[in-house]
């Protein structure tokens, strides 16, 4: 099977509002798969029509072949999901949470208690096994959360910003599991605000906006579209007070941003900046502390496709010379 | 490796009892359950009863029948407003079994629920009050069909979509107690005008209460083959009607 996902038309609407609007892709099969979007873009309500929890308004969807609403049995078969929020039953203990996981998949007795085993010794709860899970921790929910979507040893998993509002060691811990999970074959479906995550653990990243969806390729091709975006990044050991607007000014620099005690200057010329930068150190008796070219992130992409910027851009005249974040653009830059 | 599947049949009732058991499990002693199940009928049955010098043993039917009607149906709108909350209910649409067997499973919780319950007014009339089951056939069927309508009713009003268990038990109620008025629980049938006949013929409670009296050699007006048939036919559309709801409310989310 070529492709475990495959999404066409896939259209949602509530009541007028138009939630996802003919979204077509495919997953390949063993591939991980990014789905980025800003809040409301249609990212979960895509993920609830792959997994049968939302009807469809018009289009289709299959599941390793399976169409999810005239095949659904099969298609649930394939896959297992872990939404947004850890739906764990809380009254219940870790292993009874498991157990009746294996229950719905029609698991013989045997092998779904020798698979809660396993699980739980791999997500490292087997010692706890027999406590409510109504008290463990959130990341020790989300374990258990994914715990239950790999009870089936299923084709696909469905995670919905699985690493959201998680301490370090729960997201190094589930970042660690997905890449396993990868290398044993299993694809990969993912739904991320942590854009820097999605480029580091994807092989295709898509990028819905306003229910569409923006494109979709690898994060480096995405990454190389976006040549502008290229910067250098500068600190210096102290800053007069106009800096930034000076180096917002310097040739070929299209924009200048304050990031915490650093200036990030965009420029499609990061060669000709850096000696821009070096003259203005000399005729300024300044002192450099680091400085680096920056090549084009996903974010940038995220930002440049979904226009999230533009909002900021917005807000700017209310901002204070104190902001944390302060951004000075030189239209010459872009000439 | 897959899990090893089998009959497809066997499998759905298979998923279907493991969703009743977990719901027996988790919700059952839930406080809603208690109060809307248990306290709140027989309550109602003390209100009536205490003060009007009525025979309590003749009385028996009519407690059996209201703690089959409010225990069955409360278990659906207390565990799927909950579980919606918590997105358990979502793991269901997720699992590879069909909407009706998720629906069997949670009117089951129900049907179990409201059984138990009312074991205990039986046997309360039976050795406090010398009660006698002169028809067991009728008592089973009473038990069988009334706790699965009630049930299904339950589910039908729980596919309201809702969080919270207030959101559903308000609408249901509205519908419960005003049925107690014309289903011969404070009035017998045929002590009625004819027209609030016709309309008591329409609640599947009266036939609950007709069955019951008849298990205890009383009467009903309606006759035992027609609460039967009523009976299974308000079970059979209680069903039918969750089931549209439940799509209906997957084309909404």
């Amino acid at each position: 099977m070529d492709n475990a996902i495959k999404a066409s038309n896939l259209t949602k609407y509530y009541g007028k509002f138009l939630a996802v609007d003919h979204v077509s892709f495919e997953v390949k099969s063993g591939e991980v798969f990014g789905f980025l979007g800003p809040n409301g873009a249609g990212k979960t309500t895509t993920i609830r029509m792959l997994t049968g929890v939302s009807i469809p308004t018009e289009g289709t969807a299959s599941i390793m072949g399976y169409d999810i609403r005239r095949q659904s049995v099969s298609a649930k078969e394939q896959m297992g999901i872990v939404p947004d929020v850890s739906n764990v039953y809380k009254d219940l203990s870790a292993w009874d949470n498991l157990i009746f996981t294996g229950k719905l998949y029609d698991m013989p007795k045997a092998f779904r208690e020798s698979r809660a085993e396993e699980l739980l010794k791999m997500f490292g709860l087997y010692e706890r096994r027999k406590e409510r899970v109504k008290g463990f921790s959130r990341g020790m929910k989300r374990r258990i959360c994914i715990a239950m979507a790999l009870m089936n040893r299923s084709s696909i998993i469905f995670l919905d910003e699985p690493t959201s509002g998680l301490d370090v060691q729960s997201v190094l811990i589930i970042r660690d599991l997905i890449r396993k999970l990868n290398q044993q074959g299993l694809t990969i479906f993912i739904t991320t605000h942590n854009i820097e995550e999605a480029s580091q653990m994807c092989d295709r990243v898509a990028i819905i906006n306003h229910g569409k969806i923006a494109t979709i390729d690898t994060p480096e091709k995405l990454k190389s579209t976006v040549e502008s975006l290229q910067s250098v990044e500068v600190a210096f050991e102290s800053a007069p007070q106009n800096i930034l607007k000076e180096l917002g000014e310097l040739p070929q620099v299209s924009e200048a941003v304050k990031q915490g005690d650093k200036f990030k200057l965009f420029t499609r010329e990061p060669s000709s900046v850096l000696a821009s930068i070096w003259n203005y150190t000399q005729s300024n008796n300044l002192k450099l502390l680091t400085i680096n070219t920056v090549g084009p992130s996903l974010e940038d992409v995220f930002v440049n496709l979904t226009g999230i910027k533009l909002a900021t851009e917005q807000e700017e005249p209310e901002k204070t010379e104190n902001d944390k974040t302060q951004k000075i653009t030189n239209m010459r830059g872009n000439q | 490796m897959k899990a090893v599947h089998r009959s497809h049949v066997g499998r759905e009732l298979r998923v279907a009892w493991a969703i009743a058991a977990k719901d027996m499990r988790t919700y059952y002693t839930q406080p809603p359950s208690i109060m809307f199940g248990i306290l709140f009928p027989f309550t109602l049955f003390l209100a009536f009863t205490i003060g009007r010098n009525l025979p309590l043993a003749e009385q028996i039917p009519i407690l059996i029948s209201q703690t089959l009607f409010f225990a069955s149906s409360s278990i659906g709108p207390v565990v799927i407003p909950l579980e919606r909350a918590d997105q358990t209910f979502d793991r269901f649409l997720t699992s590879p079994v069909s909407l009706l067997s998720i629906l069997m499973g949670k009117t089951l919780g129900g049907i179990i629920y409201g059984t138990l319950i009312s074991i205990i007014p039986v046997l309360v009339g039976i050795i406090v009050f010398g009660s006698q089951i002169t028809n067991l056939a009728a008592l089973i069927a009473c038990f069988a069909l009334s706790s699965l309508a009630f049930s299904a009713l339950g589910i039908l009003f729980a596919s309201i979509p809702g969080q919270t268990v207030g959101q559903v038990m308000m609408p249901l109620n509205f519908v419960r107690i005003p049925l107690l008025f014309i289903s011969g629980v404070f009035t017998p049938i045929g002590q009625l005008p004819v027209w609030m006949q016709a309309v008591s013929f329409l609640s599947p409670l009266t036939h609950t209460v007709g069955l019951a009296s008849y298990a205890s050699g009383g009467e009903t007006f309606f006759g035992p083959v027609l609460n039967v048939i009523v009976l299974g036919a308000y079970a059979a559309v209680f069903v039918f009607v969750s089931i549209h709801f439940n799509i209906m409310n997957q084309r909404k989310q």
